[in-house]
């Protein structure tokens, strides 16, 4: 009897115990592993701030603010609702919280972020991003548009650069969106296109289009983009985002909020020039190119570097010489009278270099600088080939032969001997530059199609001048000129003249006379039987 | 022709073909206890099927893993994400590891409440514990070698520990760190530790473990000497076998469901703002919390020591107080400290 009750015993014991452990156990390890999925994130709320949430949360106010807060970093760390709200008697954003007596601030302003972010928000209050130029010059273009326009529209994004009550200056989540403050969401080409998108700077579709953005695209699934660039550290991911070349560090460059540090170019301008922003702190141009270069060697060579950018300037340079034009003549349309100035009681308002938005030439002069011009110059920087051609130079050289057909109608004699003349080179009214090949190899033959390569002999001696011309004008450096003086005095090599490749070359030119001879016999000379309904 | 082949064969490898028969016939014939046609009984097998698979997806998973510290990270994500089944592969492993863990314990509270480890099976328990160890020991490398941030900073307060274990804890320390700090050294002594030295450690041990089970056989439930047998094949052979299935099913549903992560990459610089073990270091990390480190080290060994030589104790408490079941008190209390301990830790977080 006994020995049967001890079994008994043992048997219920062991059931029990193993039935328990099996099912806690496997629960707990079933929890731990759906936990090393997602980072660990533990939020300590506690004292005033789990008011703060323990309200928001009863009243279901701005819920998500405190769902992406708890996913931030911050919250990580144990900075809270009070850390960034934290408001002074008589602050401009001060209120009080109506559920209780707290006071707390409405607008947490760069000079919050500062409070732990102080070098970031300098680096950034130093760029710019920061820039309020449209407040400054240019607001001529607010007669053009109306206030409310304007609200949604060029405020928005050139908030990035307010101004606020206590001095402080930017908009730290204009990029790191509240609450999560994410490095990740600042990283994603996506955030810099919400506001570099569009007809007037295409930024993000210029990147997408290029090669980097390609890569990007293709591998953005395996990328993560919440990674610190602070420790001349080499860059963790193996293509550029936006970030990568303006703002973050590698080996030998610091991670910087300045998106100014970097640039050589004033290219948005309606004038190409080299830049002299915060010359004090950053450098001049050379300085600011060196750290650009600095990012691209990471991955790419010297020669390649050098080649790209150098062709890239020359695209900027080039610019000037069609904006000369465009000016050129507005200016003298204006002084013969055949355009006006818009202008009340002794004040001008359309200032002829920039505006003028009721007459053709003013129209087109502002888009060949605003949208294509500005398409061209950012598309040979950034390796956007489509926006350089058909949304660069293409439209400005539509826009020219419009401005052109205008004076012509309108009665300008050398206008008019412009739209008359059938010599093919009238499409270069203004100076050139160039550069003998690429930065991508050597292509033979294709450079013998330029027309200007084959009618002017003396061309790459013009272009010789104009660039030596730009590099005493300091516009291009010492090692940029002879680097380009290397490829003159090699050009043949470089133009690819110097190989031949006609067995290839035939290969290609019998295909085509086939092709010609395809779309001869079934399109062009096609005629159809049934006549057409208008009579001409 | 047949027979020629056989013959060519047998000159070469002389062994006793009718002895070897009938050693096997015996070997499958082994008398079973009747009681161990409850399942509960067949949970010894169940760790050692669950070793075999991690046997099995742990050499795939050495195809491909990297260790070292700069690529140990990214070859565990690539396994996961890219190589083809990768993501099953190191599923089953790691599952296999948590529900061997849970097998064990399943395997000791049976043995220990039916008192198993009884005269003359002590050396056998002793086995066993060491066996435990020696798997606990291959969870925490492995869990290392992710080379994440949890698992990073877990070796680092793990071998913090080693430290206070008095006169060779700071010797074991160097050894297994391979210096100062968690470096590169001593991901490689982990991944050493973990594919070559505890495995064959392991197999050894199960061998003995097994030698010792045939050699006495299986207990006979205390208070039932009279019990019937039957043989282990082909009966008790199909549990093990259809358990195996059961396993594999239950480890890949539980992969598809709920499969391993890889966390953020393992950075030296940044110590997170929560360091945990895995799951079943929780209660000796949870009881370090609350008592001075170096007095909560000499209580785990004194722990180990203690469940180590238990047949013997018992034993002695048995002759002091014959009627004093002193093992369920013990037993019983054990579980539900560990039980505690282990849900507290998860819930605190």
């Amino acid at each position: 009897m006994s020995d049967n009750n001890s079994l008994k015993t043992q048997k219920l014991i062991i059931g029990l115990f193993s039935i328990l452990l099996l099912v806690v156990l496997i629960i707990v390890a079933g929890v731990e592993m759906k936990l090393s999925r997602k980072p660990e994130v533990i939020v300590d709320i506690s004292g005033d701030n789990k008011r703060c949430v323990t309200c928001h949360t009863e009243k279901g106010i701005a819920l998500k603010a405190i769902d992406h807060w708890k996913q931030s970093l911050h919250a990580q760390q144990n900075i809270s609702c009070t850390d960034c709200h934290t408001a002074k008697k008589g602050d401009f954003d001060a209120f009080y919280c109506p559920e209780s007596d707290f006071l707390v601030a409405k607008h947490p302003t760069p000079k919050d972020c500062a409070e732990c972010h102080a070098q970031q928000v300098d680096e950034f209050a130093d760029s710019k991003h920061a820039h309020q130029f449209w407040l400054i010059k240019n607001a001529d273009r607010s007669i053009f548009e109306n206030p409310i326009s304007t609200k949604h529209g060029c405020e928005q994004c050139h908030a990035i650069g307010n101004v606020w009550p206590d001095q402080s200056v930017g908009e730290c989540d204009a990029c790191h969106p509240k609450h999560t403050f994410s490095k990740a969401v600042a990283r994603q080409p996506e955030t810099c296109g919400e506001c570099h998108v569009g007809p007037d700077h295409p930024h993000i579709e210029i990147y997408l289009e290029s090669k980097h953005g390609n890569i990007f695209r293709s591998q953005e699934k395996k990328l993560d983009l919440n990674f610190s660039s602070k420790d001349g550290k080499p860059i963790p991911i193996d293509i550029p985002v936006c970030t990568t070349c303006h703002m973050d560090g590698n080996e030998t460059q610091p991670m910087t909020h300045n998106v100014s540090a970097r640039l050589a170019w004033e290219s948005q301008a309606a004038w190409s020039f080299r830049t002299v922003w915060m010359a004090d702190k950053l450098g001049d141009w050379k300085m600011k190119r060196s750290r650009m270069e600095d990012i691209c060697k990471s991955c790419h060579s010297p020669e390649f570097v050098d080649s790209y950018l150098l062709t890239a300037d020359l695209t900027n340079l080039q610019y000037n010489e069609i904006r000369r034009l465009m000016v050129g003549w507005n200016k003298k349309l204006t002084e013969k009278g055949i355009i006006k100035r818009l202008e009340k009681d002794g004040k001008f308002y359309s200032d002829v270099l920039l505006n003028g938005w009721d007459e053709v030439p003013e129209i087109l002069m502002y888009h060949a600088w605003h949208h294509e011009g500005r398409r061209f110059r950012h598309g040979a920087e950034m390796m956007g080939a489509d926006y350089t051609q058909w949304h660069g130079i293409w439209e400005l050289q539509h826009d020219m032969v419009e401005m052109f057909t205008f004076a012509a109608e309108h009665g300008d004699p050398e206008a008019k001997k412009w739209v008359e003349s059938t010599d093919p080179i009238k499409f270069a009214p203004y100076a050139l530059y160039d550069i003998p090949g690429n930065a991508f190899g050597i292509n033979v033959l294709s450079n013998t199609v330029p027309y200007v390569y084959k009618a002017y002999p003396d061309y790459w001696d013009r272009i010789k001048a104009n660039v030596e011309k730009a590099y005493q004008n300091n516009v291009l450096t010492q090692n940029q000129f002879a680097f380009w003086i290397k490829r003159f005095e090699n050009k043949e090599h470089y133009i690819g003249t110097k190989y031949k490749a006609d067995s290839v070359m035939k290969k290609y030119t019998d295909l085509d006379s086939i092709d010609t001879k395809a779309f001869t016999k079934e399109a062009v000379q096609l005629e159809l039987p049934g006549k057409p309904f208008w009579n001409w | 022709m047949n027979a020629k082949i056989r013959m060519w064969f047998e000159d070469r490898i002389p062994f006793n073909r009718e002895k070897t028969a009938e050693t096997t016939k015996e070997l499958l014939n082994e008398p079973i206890p009747k009681h161990m046609k409850n399942w509960f009984y067949a949970l010894g097998v169940t760790p050692l099927i669950l070793f075999c698979f991690m046997v099995v997806t742990g050499i795939m998973l050495t195809f491909y893993y990297i260790p070292s510290p700069e690529k140990a990270f990214d070859s565990v994500r690539y396994i996961t994400e890219e190589v083809s089944m990768g993501f099953w592969i190191r599923g089953i492993h790691r599952w296999a590891s948590n529900l061997m863990v849970i097998a064990i314990f399943l395997h000791v509270i049976r043995v220990f409440f039916t008192r198993g480890y009884r005269k003359p099976r002590e050396l056998n328990w002793i086995l066993g514990i060491l066996m435990l160890g020696a798997t606990f020991t291959l969870c925490f490398t492995g869990y290392s070698l992710v080379n994440n941030q949890l698992s990073y900073w877990a070796s680092t307060v793990g071998t913090n520990m080693i430290k206070e274990i008095p006169l060779i804890g700071p010797s074991v320390l160097a050894l297994l760190r391979g210096g100062e700090n968690v470096t590169a050294n001593t991901l490689t002594r982990f991944y050493n530790l973990h594919i070559l030295i505890m495995p064959a450690l392991l197999f050894v041990l199960i061998g003995l473990h097994m030698l010792l089970v045939r050699l006495h056989g299986v207990a006979k439930l205390e208070d039932d000497d009279k019990e019937e047998t039957y043989p282990f094949f082909p009966e008790h052979f199909y549990h093990g076998l259809v358990i195996m299935f059961l396993l594999l099913t239950l480890i890949s549903a539980l992969t598809v469901i709920l499969p391993p992560g890889l966390g953020e990459p393992a950075d030296p610089t940044v110590t997170p703002a929560h360091i945990k073990p895995e799951w079943y270091f929780f209660a000796v990390y949870s009881l370090l919390k609350f008592i001075p480190l170096q007095a909560g080290i000499i209580l785990i060994m004194a722990l180990v020591i203690a469940a180590t030589f238990w047949p013997f104790i018992d034993e002695w408490i048995r002759k002091k107080k014959p009627n004093l079941k002193t093992h369920y008190v013990v037993g019983s209390l054990t579980i539900i400290i560990f039980l505690f301990f282990t849900v507290y830790e998860i819930l605190v977080h």
